[in-house]
């Protein structure tokens, strides 16, 4: 039976595949809330979601405006603090998956989500690092969504909050960090890293999308194997559980 | 001895150029009451820090009483930026010093313990850490570990004059309940030299040391207990009231011009007498009635 999914559907469902039942999981807030209350749903509903303020696997019924907001943390398991959960959960090196957007990822998936322009001349400055920046250093793995735009996905970040694989090879090893992203899910294809390299390879297209599409919507080439299938489509319970139990208000996945 | 004291009283005793540490995270548990009458008593060149930057902060930032800024980057969530510290950053009228919220919460937590550094595995390869060793006297340098050998960047303890943090229950020594997270606000009142808590109520002795495992900051570091209900509006108390996110969208919107936010602070901050004066400006207690959080949902 056909039915229809939006762009940022089909991101939360991806990004809900990709957690393993009984990870812990830490999250930011947007799509991340979506796609790991989906995996909850779905695949994986002995996971743990982490809040780096101090939330411990809540059930929120209501849609909140960001992880301060007192919806987000209903029915927690534990409510604590930053040294908790940043430290002796995440730093201690506990954290399976970190789950982050940002407004601009280069090839090695490195992200920022501090300031847009020259940093020693003339810029925008935006949020900066909150967690990002630990979970990025200390989780296992990390996944990254954000939209598929030449301006979000470029040769040369503007600062980079949180760290990928830094410049290639095995320079984020060298510096002390193990982890590092795993996936970057965009609305029109899903990313890996290659073993050696660490440059961002494709890894599948979005159905109706094409690869001229993909390419030709971002500032830096990446690797392209021979085959490159399409990413799965979100079934139709995954659909109606983001529509009507996890995001009804549509606070995260926005209206496209 | 009590230590209740006025709202005018506890901010009197802050001297300009002293280092705040504020208990906001972004929308929630800020210390907006105070913000407002630090700014009418005139006192400036404050260092603030937080782990998470917030309205309190925000709000201080815009009125000009700080010149520098520790923390982790911030926002209202949904609601927008942090409009005041992003022009004091973009045009280089604040000083700050940004990190991730861990970093800070371990600079805190150093200062908390007496400890002379704390290492991190956070901020390496990242554009934060270069940022902060270009700074002269850099709180962030790196050493060898002595066990392993290992190359680890350690920050220097954060200990703040004061710090100022909003609660929802203290007796009149200071003994206080923080409802929910507490996100940095334990680390913060334990690295300053003295706290101040805004409380939305006072309770007795007795219901303290019947429940006294509920105690999240202990009298002993508590310099004025200051009883003021809605002080954080229009910020959140979790179990006590929900945001206002009516007035938030009219901050933000005002923010986005020093010439409308100043518009803004003399309708609110500068244009009332007191915290009654704009609890009332704000709506009085219709508005306010109907932020109360119900008790099952918290918010």
């Amino acid at each position: 039976m056909e039915f229809d999914y939006t762009p940022s559907e089909l991101m939360a469902v991806a990004g809900a595949r990709e957690i393993q039942d009984k990870e812990v999981v830490a999250v930011g807030l947007g799509l991340p809330v979506v796609a790991s209350f989906l995996a909850k749903h779905t695949c994986a509903p002995k996971m743990t979601i982490l809040f780096e303020l101090g939330v411990i696997d809540p059930q929120p019924v209501d849609q909140g405006v960001g992880l301060a907001d007192p919806r987000v943390w209903y029915r927690a398991n534990v409510l604590s603090s930053f040294v908790d959960i940043l430290g002796e959960v995440l730093h201690r090196g506990r954290v399976d998956v970190g789950f982050l957007g940002g407004l601009e990822v280069d090839q090695y998936g490195n992200l920022n989500t501090s300031m847009i322009g020259d940093p020693k001349g003339k810029f925008r400055h935006m949020i900066g690092s909150g967690g990002a920046n630990d979970i990025a250093s200390c989780a296992k793995r990390t996944i990254i969504i954000m939209r598929h735009e030449e301006r979000k996905l470029k040769k040369a970040i503007s600062f980079i909050t949180s760290p990928g694989y830094i410049t290639g090879g095995d320079s984020r090893t060298r510096i002390g960090l193990s982890g590092g992203p795993s996936r970057v899910i965009t609305d029109k294809a899903i990313f890996g890293f290659h073993p050696e390299t660490k440059q961002m390879m494709l890894i599948s297209i979005h159905p109706g999308i094409t690869l001229e599409d993909v390419l030709g919507t971002m500032g830096f080439s990446p690797i392209i194997p021979e085959q490159v299938p399409f990413t799965e489509p979100p079934t139709q319970e995954q659909v109606r559980l983001i529509r009507e139990e996890i995001d009804p208000q549509r606070m995260y996945m926005g209206k496209d | 001895m009590t230590k209740l004291s006025t709202l005018t009283e506890a901010v009197a005793s802050i001297p300009s150029g002293a280092h705040l540490a504020l208990s906001g995270f972004a929308i929630t548990r800020c210390t907006m009451a105070f913000a407002r009458e630090i700014i009418r008593q005139g006192i400036t060149n404050l260092t603030i820090s937080q782990c998470v930057g917030a309205m309190d902060a925000d709000m201080l930032v815009g009125a000009g009483s700080v010149n520098r800024l520790i923390y982790g980057g911030g926002s209202l969530d949904r609601f927008g930026r942090l409009n005041c510290v992003n022009r004091g950053i973009e045009e280089g009228t604040l000083e700050a010093e940004e990190y991730s919220s861990l970093s800070v919460a371990f600079r805190y937590l150093a200062g908390a313990l007496g400890i002379p550094f704390m290492p991190i595995r956070s901020l390496r390869g990242s554009d934060l850490m270069a940022q902060l060793k270009e700074k002269s006297g850099s709180n962030l340098v790196n050493i060898t570990d002595p066990f392993t050998g290992e190359d680890w960047p350690v920050l220097k303890p954060l200990l703040p004059d004061v710090a100022v943090v909003q609660v929802q229950a203290a007796d009149e020594e200071g003994n206080a309940w923080i409802i929910g997270p507490r996100w940095d606000n334990s680390e913060q009142v334990r690295a300053s030299q003295r706290t101040i808590v805004i409380t939305e109520r006072v309770v007795t002795d007795e219901t303290i040391r019947q429940n006294p495992e509920r105690t999240t900051i202990p009298g002993l570091f508590v310099s004025h207990v200051v009883e003021l209900p809605f002080a954080a509006h229009p910020t959140s108390v979790y179990r006590t009231y929900d945001y206002d996110a009516e007035q938030i969208q009219a901050y933000v919107e005002a923010t986005r011009t020093p010439e409308s936010f100043r518009a803004f602070l003399d309708q609110y901050v500068y244009g009332v007498r007191d915290h009654w004066e704009y609890l009332e400006r704000v709506g009085g207690l219709q508005r306010l009635n109907s932020l109360q959080a119900d008790p099952v949902l918290g918010y």
